[in-house]
């Protein structure tokens, strides 16, 4: 019997055949002697395995189980609150970072500002004045000087 | 086995394990001990017989039982669960036998039970009431089919283990392996002839002669 013809009676022992297929190997089963001695032998050698003893679980199985489950579920928690712990102290050192960055590069704008045409033709009066007005403290003292007691009026008579 | 394109309400259904496989994903409380007291005799004798010491068995059985909680969230019901958890052992139980090929331990003689010592009466259960000869006959036939089952290559072990005591179809044994139907056949035909020749001397009694020339395995 070649290897195919043993698969075939193998899978008629588990049931594996269609009705057509179980029917012609029914056939040879009945016809050739040596076919059934094969699915005999086949058939026995697959009973002996009922002798092997049923494996029983140690009766603390499942509490053991459980507790390992409950260890690693304990274990997965504890790894997720660090992870979310250092996450959020991820989160606030960048915005630190963020804030130190923003903060100097701002700065580093305001400093570096070039001033337009426009804006010193507009300013052109106070910078020409500039070092008389940095001798003043504020703006009205500069006002109280323009008083007309102080410096008298503009009358042509007296100056000649 | 399931059809192809069952839906999860059509599995839910007609495989009450896939509900109660469900109720763990949703983390209802006492779903998976109930989970783990319907399915641990089944896992650790399949396990049992695939690698062969009860110790093992049961960490490997705790070990799948631990990567189905792991993976409750992802869960989706698309095949039988008992399907789905005998792929899981499969794989986990593969991967452990080829690990330990790798890394060769010190054979104990085949007349020791290991550490655990002697095995049990007990799990002779069909045996407490005979005369000791017979109760001993029984023990050593069982432990000379232990061997030739040791014979097996692992996948051959595994397809012999998922037919002969989960009554898996060969379809339901190629999903949980990841093989085709064809090549679940050509296992099965190779692990019945090989275990045919280990077991000759038990299986031929009556003076028949042992059919010659069963080859090595070589499946696909």
């Amino acid at each position: 019997m070649n290897e195919e013809e043993r698969a075939t009676l193998v899978a008629y022992l588990d049931g594996e055949l269609d009705d057509e297929a179980a029917r012609a190997v029914e056939a040879r089963i009945s016809q050739d002697p040596a076919v059934r001695a094969e699915l005999e032998s086949l058939e026995r050698t697959w009973d002996l395995l009922d002798y092997l003893p049923r494996a029983e679980p140690s009766p603390s199985f499942t509490n053991r189980t459980i507790s390992r489950i409950t260890a690693a579920r304990q274990a997965s928690q504890h790894s997720s609150q660090r992870r979310r712990r250092w996450l959020l102290g991820a989160a606030w050192a960048a915005a630190l970072v963020l804030a130190v960055v923003g903060g100097f590069e701002a700065v580093s704008l305001l400093a570096s500002h070039e001033p337009t045409d426009e804006e010193l033709t507009r300013d052109l009066r106070v910078l020409e004045n500039r070092k008389q007005y940095e001798q003043i403290d504020n703006v009205d003292f500069l006002k109280s000087l323009d008083h007309p007691d102080l410096f008298g009026d503009d009358d042509p008579d007296v100056g000649g | 086995m399931a059809a192809i394109g069952d839906t999860s309400a059509q599995l839910s259904l007609r495989d009450p394990d896939v509900r109660l496989m469900i109720a763990v994903r949703d983390d209802v409380p006492g779903a998976f001990e109930e989970l783990v007291e319907a399915y641990q005799h089944r896992l650790i004798n399949v396990m049992q017989h695939l690698v062969g010491r009860s110790g093992d068995a049961e960490d490997l059985a705790q070990e799948v039982f631990l990567r189905v909680y792991r993976a409750r969230q992802k869960y989706r019901a698309r095949c039988k669960f008992s399907t789905w958890l005998f792929t899981i052992a499969n794989n986990l139980g593969l991967n452990w036998i080829r690990s330990r090929q790798r890394k060769p331990v010190v054979p104990l003689p085949a007349h020791d039970s290991g550490p655990l010592g002697p095995r049990p009466a007990e799990q002779l259960v069909e045996s407490r009431d005979k005369p000791p000869s017979s109760r001993l006959q029984q023990e050593e036939l069982a432990d000379v089919v232990r061997r030739a089952l040791d014979t097996l290559n692992e996948r051959q072990r595994m397809a012999v283990v998922l037919n002969k005591f989960e009554d898996m179809n060969y379809a339901e044994i190629a999903e949980v392996m990841r093989l085709t139907t064809k090549a679940v056949k050509s296992l099965l035909n190779r692990a019945r002839a090989n275990l045919r020749t280990a077991l000759a001397s038990y299986v031929y009694t009556n003076g028949d002669p042992v059919p010659a020339g069963e080859d090595e395995d070589s499946e696909e």
